[in-house]
């Protein structure tokens, strides 16, 4: 998969789900998002994201139940796999489910109940390959009690709860007397290791490289 | 509501056991005690006297199986159809070797005996299965009258005469029996709606305090209230008696949902909180995570008396969470309230943090349960 777009070209993205209300609803907030980001309405045919416009787009959005009741893993795994950067919109709220779309190698969960503020925000990184933390996500971390769970400071903990709870950095920065740009590094901080667990993934194994890179973490911390 | 089932089943284990020991004793003295008798009197008269005593040892095998039943204390069960077969077989037996013209004779012994041991067997079974078994062991002499005697006008006379006492006196027994279990299932039937209705009484008392009890706390905030809009001093009109009567609305509300058997008592009221602000137009968020024991209500009450002021005061917008678990339960609410205030928590354990951002208010509540006092 090539890099990202560049900063001024426009990103695509391409939506898989099965409500017509969910993807005009989408459609609206990217063309009112600025810039405007281009989407591509792919319905409930997975092909689309294969094949034609769909295959070209820079994210996919993903209704991880295109079948009531049967979330696709195994589809979310293949797009993961060859290199595609998902997000993943989806109508449940339960931990685990959030928690394993994040091990497969997804570089968002969003509830349906989560809007624009959380998926503009949501495309725009996870076009750049990165992570974005909607805090429904944040609130499945904190509850997180898996063995496989990666080891979380207490400040990390903190800002993640803190997050969940406001679902507003400047709340978060104005409550922990940081600044809305350390929030965010918690929370990233919290990805990447999320990240270096579990399955392994392209998206997953970016994120850390690039949080090494950038002095994010240190390898130290990464393998406590 | 077990414990009436438990009262009475007793009674009527005994009645039925009484009666089914009662009806043995006669069976036995009729075809052990008469039998034997009859057919050593007769035994010269007997085509074939082996065949009698068969016959005879067919149903003692019959009614020591029921007393070994009784001892254990239990039915017939599947057995029940073999046991009859084995008291017609006997009889026909019987009938087959009986020397001819002798039927309902004291030679006929097995007429008078057969039936006690059929009524026996089939005792606890509805009346119609007696009358039933009653009919084929008649149908059983009769046959034998008609086909191998030549039926004389005595003998037939005979016949009928016989038939009232070995038809009558088993099926007085089992419409007693039948009557008997009709009395106490309707005894078992009348001592559960007793008990229902003892229940429902105490349920009605425990309800009628709790709504007393309710009142009682309401009248201390709704009730100045109601006064106030009644007796022309407060204004409906005025926004600060609007915020007062949104909360006591949300209060009535939490009120009515704490008495409602739910899993999750905190979420139900929280839920019922964020309706009332639903329904005035504000848009509410409410999500929880974590896992955490069942709370006192006076804790819950502390725990959602925030975010019941926020969540009525909110102009637009509000997010409710609950983060959770075995040790700390904490309920969050974010608004755009300006600032309010918010009785102080009564129950100790519970803390109160805000903090206002421009027109936003975040207020944390939190409960440790028994907290220990920290360094």
């Amino acid at each position: 998969m090539a890099a990202g777009p560049a900063a001024d070209e426009v990103i695509t993205a391409v939506i898989v789900d099965d409500h017509a209300a969910i993807a005009a609803g989408v459609r609206y907030w990217c063309s009112q998002a600025t810039p405007p980001i281009e989407l591509i309405d792919a319905g409930d045919r997975l092909a689309d994201v294969w094949t034609g416009p769909g295959a070209a787009a820079d994210v996919v959005i993903f209704d991880l139940e295109l079948v009531p009741r049967r979330p696709d893993f195994g589809e979310l795994r293949r797009l993961v796999d060859s290199g595609r950067r998902v997000i993943v919109y989806s109508q449940h709220t339960d931990n685990e489910t959030a928690i394993k779309c994040v091990d497969l190698g997804a570089l968002a969960y969003l509830t349906k109940r989560e809007g624009p503020e959380h998926l503009v925000p949501a495309v725009r990184a996870a076009a750049r390959g990165e992570a974005y933390t909607a805090p429904s996500l944040s609130g499945a971390f904190i509850a997180d009690d898996s063995p496989s769970r990666p080891n979380l400071s207490q400040r990390e903990t903190e800002v993640l709860r803190a997050w969940f709870v406001a679902s507003s950095k400047e709340l978060v920065a104005a409550k922990l007397n940081i600044t809305v740009k350390t929030v965010d590094t918690y929370i990233a901080r919290v990805r990447v290791k999320y990240a270096n667990v579990g399955r392994p993934a392209p998206t997953k194994s970016d994120l850390v490289s690039r949080a090494l890179d950038d002095g994010l973490v240190t390898l130290a911390e990464l393998n406590p | 509501m077990t414990e009436p089932a438990a009262a009475v089943e007793p009674a009527r284990t005994q009645l039925r056991r009484g009666l089914r020991i009662a009806t043995l004793l006669v069976a036995v003295a009729i075809v052990l005690g008469l039998g034997p008798a009859n057919i050593l009197r007769h035994l010269d008269d007997h085509d074939s006297s082996p065949a009698q005593l068969a016959a005879l040892a067919a149903l003692g095998a019959v009614l020591a199986g029921e007393a070994v039943l009784l001892v254990r204390g239990r039915t017939w069960g599947r057995l029940r159809l073999p046991a009859v077969a084995v008291v017609l077989a006997a009889s026909a037996l019987s009938y087959a070797t009986l020397p001819e013209g002798r039927t309902s004779t004291t030679v006929d012994w097995i007429f008078g005996a057969a039936n006690w041991v059929g009524l026996v067997v089939l005792l606890d079974r509805p009346l119609r299965s007696v009358g039933a078994f009653l009919a084929a062991h008649e149908l059983v002499a009769l046959l034998n009258l008609l086909l191998f005697d030549e039926p004389t006008r005595q003998a037939l006379a005979r016949f009928a005469t016989g038939s009232v006492t070995v038809i009558g006196f088993p099926l007085c027994v089992a419409v007693g029996a039948a009557i008997l279990r009709g009395l106490s299932a309707a005894a078992a039937a009348s001592q559960r709606e007793a008990e229902r209705v003892r229940v429902a009484e105490a349920v009605a008392v425990e309800s009628h305090r709790r709504r007393r009890q309710g009142f009682a706390e309401l009248s201390a905030t709704t009730v100045p209230l109601l006064e106030g809009l009644a007796g022309g001093s407060l204004r409906p009109e005025d926004p600060l008696v609007q915020r007062r009567c949104a909360i006591e609305a949300a209060r009535m509300r939490r009120l009515f949902a704490e008495a409602d058997t739910v899993a999750n008592p905190l979420l139900h009221e929280l839920r019922h909180c964020a309706d009332v602000a639903d329904r005035k137009g504000v848009e509410v968020e409410l999500d929880a995570r974590g896992q955490w024991p069942e709370l006192p209500v006076a804790v819950r009450r502390d725990l959602t008396e925030p975010v019941l002021t926020v969540l009525a005061t909110a102009a637009s917008r509000a997010r409710v969470t609950v983060v959770g678990d075995a040790e700390l339960v904490s309920v969050s609410v974010v608004g755009d309230c300006g600032e309010v205030d918010v009785p102080s928590p009564a129950t100790p354990g519970v803390r109160i943090e805000t903090l206002n951002h421009e027109d936003t208010v975040w207020m944390e509540v939190t409960w440790q349960p028994a907290r220990q006092p920290t360094r």
